[in-house]
């Protein structure tokens, strides 16, 4: 029997209109365009790019908005609450949705491809062989990353991820940040990866599969997770020591010790994904009891389940801070002063993590996360900003302890003592909660 | 069927529900009542697999639903109070999802989508998108989903609202249809009237807190006992004693001029009773069932629960 997510979402896309429609339209539109071509020599040269920005538009950028509202839509129209009382096991649900939702969008792409191929046979000199599959790839990971983001957001109630507004912010961002990055960077260099020479192509249809792959992985747990099939939580952290091993091995340069460079490339990672799981997963006091019961039970499984997402990056932080790391040279534009100190940038985190729960933790808590946010940005840059232009330095290193001037001991010092501090205001916010009896 | 021990969970700085505890019989239809905020629809949403308890336990047909949730759904019914539809389905093809996506076998679902449209009366509906339909037609397409694989335990959260009169006898009489095949139904809904014409059991919510959880006197089934009512024109002393020889126990409740009976027998064993009374000489004004509706129950209830807390 077919996959029944994936039935009802051909139902919904798919109808004989459409199924004429596509074909006839991007027929016609080859057509013209080898019309208007005078030089019949060029003619595959131009159907091919032709056929890729086609690809791009149908399969990129109209299934990526197709595969954000395939969440987004569900949770408007309280449709949600049926799928995950289904029989349908979450992979089932997982590649139906995936699938089903861009069918049509796929469709039209595969005849794009079609054409693409065609062309660059007549051509003769397109790499099609590698940039098609890095088309679909790619096409591949933005759908799953936004069916991925958007159930994983959908906790938070906020109007911008009910309204689809999260997934297109990500969409756009995404397709800039890979045109810049692929043209300037990639396409036609020879990008060194762990030493190796890698062609610029090759290395990003390597890089787009191995993304698509974590991507689908990524919408397959979170849709477990969300129909109560619940996970133990090592894929958060083991794709942050993928990300790892991938940028350390572009950053690495001669002279560099790959330990060296494994240890930034590793903060700059599980900084990202610490703060990014941070402001997007929900932290309420009953999910922290739910922690704390499982905990006394020492139902440690059960504790795991139910474990948010920061934690194991932040402890993987603490762990690529201890590493020895002395200034690198590859780190290029990514380099910032904290990671001179990695222990106390790691500390810092820490801070930061207890100051959104500080908040969260709140009676009657309105906007947390926004609220915490804008304390770290009075604490971290208002305040050290302030006091250095006032000449207060002491002060100033106190809120930001970066630099030379009394040593790396210090500021590891300074950010644990400010780290400690947020811990006690943590656990003062949960005694008020249980004399309360809201905990 | 259900069996919930010591559940407990809670929205931030509120408890919704507070160790509860209870039973539901299988083939029962319980009313779950309660006022606004009593917890009826996390209860539900607990016993779904939609809601993780801050701990307790729900077993549903001996499934553990935390643990195992996807197979409870196999035996399970939700209808929940916002309930949504596919818009651009028809009603036919809604019905369809829902029979595959709860693993109906695909030999079986055109069987399973003719006969649930046969109970809500949607037959004639079938080829129409579901986001055309009313308010009330909506409500049956989206029991239709709850009730198409033909589940052992149905959660229906406020079935009736937007139903119009008709409908909600309709949905009565499936309702009763349903447990005679052996469907356990929790429904919850506010209006106690339309609960009274089916349930066999009543569980009370307030605060978070089962109130009570008890059968109904079950006066619509054949050889269930009723509750008779006799009321005298004049006093008469003899009547509880007569009543209590006649009977062989002590009426539930007696008076100078009145009594109430429980009574097992049928029309004619009523008839021959009230021939009884007269010739032993009783001057019989009234002779007829007495029937506590769910509302008085429950009511009831609550007034004793707040007479305690006093």
């Amino acid at each position: 029997m077919m996959n029944p997510e994936f039935k009802r979402n051909l139902w919904l896309s798919f109808s004989k209109h459409k199924l004429i429609g596509m074909p006839v339209l991007l027929g016609l539109g080859a057509l013209a365009l080898a019309m208007s071509e005078k030089n019949p020599d060029r003619i595959p040269d131009i159907l091919y790019t032709a056929a890729i920005s086609a690809f791009i538009f149908i399969v990129w950028l109209w299934g990526a908005r197709n595969a954000n509202l395939s969440i987004v839509d569900e949770l408007r129209d309280k449709t949600w609450d049926q799928q995950r009382m289904s029989a349908l096991n979450p992979w089932a649900m997982t590649w139906g949705k995936l699938l089903g939702s861009t069918a049509f969008n796929w469709y039209g792409g595969a005849i794009c491809l079609a054409v693409a191929t065609i062309a660059a046979l007549y051509a003769g000199d397109k790499p099609w062989v590698i940039d098609l599959p890095a088309l679909v790839a790619t096409g591949l990971l933005l759908h799953a990353s936004l069916i991925a983001l958007n159930l994983h957001t959908g906790q938070l109630e906020m109007q911008l991820i009910q309204r689809g507004g999260l997934g297109w912010i990500a969409i756009i961002f995404t397709l800039i940040t890979f045109n810049i990055v692929t043209n300037v960077f990639i396409l036609e260099r020879e990008i060194t990866w762990w030493g190796m020479g890698i062609p610029g192509r090759l290395f990003l249809f390597a890089s787009a599969a191995l993304f698509a792959a974590c991507a689908v992985f990524a919408a397959w747990r979170v849709i477990s997770n969300a129909l109560q099939v619940r996970t133990l939580p090592w894929a958060w952290p083991l794709f942050a020591l993928i990300l790892t091993g991938y940028f350390a091995g572009l950053f690495t340069r001669d002279g560099d010790t790959p330990f060296f460079v494994i240890g930034h490339a590793g903060l700059i990672v599980t900084s990202i994904m610490t703060y990014g799981a941070l402001f997007s997963e929900p932290a309420r006091l009953p999910d922290w009891n739910m922690l704390r019961l499982r905990q006394q039970k020492k139902d440690w499984r059960g504790w795991l389940q139910h474990l948010p997402l920061w934690p194991t990056t932040l402890l993987l932080a603490f762990g690529f801070a201890l590493l020895p790391s002395p200034k690198v040279n590859g780190m290029g534009m990514l380099y910032s002063p904290l990671l001179d100190f990695p222990v106390g940038f790691a500390f810092m985190m820490l801070r930061d993590a207890c100051i959104v729960l500080f908040f969260s933790f709140a009676p009657n808590a309105k906007r947390p996360v926004a609220v915490a946010m804008l304390y770290l940005i009075v604490l971290d840059a208002l305040l050290p900003f302030f006091f250095n232009v006032a000449g207060f330095d002491a002060l100033s290193y106190f809120f930001f302890p970066v630099g030379d001037k009394y040593g790396a001991a210090a500021g590891v010092l300074v950010m644990a003592t400010q780290a400690v501090i947020a811990l006690g205001l943590v656990a003062w916010r949960l005694q008020k909660a249980k004399l309360a009896g809201t905990a | 069927m259900i069996k919930i021990s010591e559940l407990t969970f809670d929205y931030p700085g509120r408890r919704a529900l507070n160790n509860v505890s209870l039973t539901v019989e299988p083939g029962s239809v319980t009313a779950l009542v309660g006022p606004n905020g009593a917890g009826k629809t996390t209860l539900m949403r607990c016993i779904a697999g939609l809601e993780t308890p801050l701990f307790g336990s729900i077993h549903v047909g001996g499934m553990d639903v935390v643990e195992q949730p996807r197979a409870v759904h196999r035996i399970m019914g939700y209808l929940s109070d916002l309930f949504g539809l596919y818009q651009e389905l028809t009603v036919a093809q809604c019905l369809e999802y829902a029979a595959a996506s709860q693993g109906l076998a695909a030999g079986a679902i055109p069987a399973a989508i003719r006969n649930t449209a046969e109970q809500l009366n949607l037959t004639d509906r079938l080829r129409q998108a579901s986001g055309s339909l009313s308010r009330g037609l909506r409500q049956r397409v989206a029991i239709g989903q709850a009730i198409i694989h033909n589940p052992k335990v149905l959660l229906l959260d406020e079935p009736a609202s937007g139903l119009d009169p008709e409908a909600r006898s309709h949905l009565a009489l499936l309702f009763r249809q349903l447990q005679a095949g052996g469907m356990t139904l929790l429904v919850s809904s506010h209006i106690l009237a339309e609960l009274d014409e089916y349930s066999t059991h009543i569980l009370s919510l307030r605060e978070g807190r089962v109130l009570e959880n008890r059968a109904l006197q079950a006066w619509h089934l054949p050889g269930a006992q009723r509750t008779l009512r006799i009321t005298l024109a004049a006093p008469d002393t003899r009547l509880g004693d007569w009543l209590a020889q006649r009977l062989g126990a002590l009426p539930a409740e007696t008076g100078m001029d009145y009594a109430q009976i429980g009574f097992e027998g049928d029309m004619a064993a009523q008839s021959a009773l009230l021939a009884e009374l007269v010739k032993a000489g009783f001057a019989v004004a009234a002779f007829a069932e007495h029937k506590e509706n769910l509302q008085q129950s429950y009511l009831r209830t609550v007034a004793t629960h707040l007479e305690k807390m006093q």
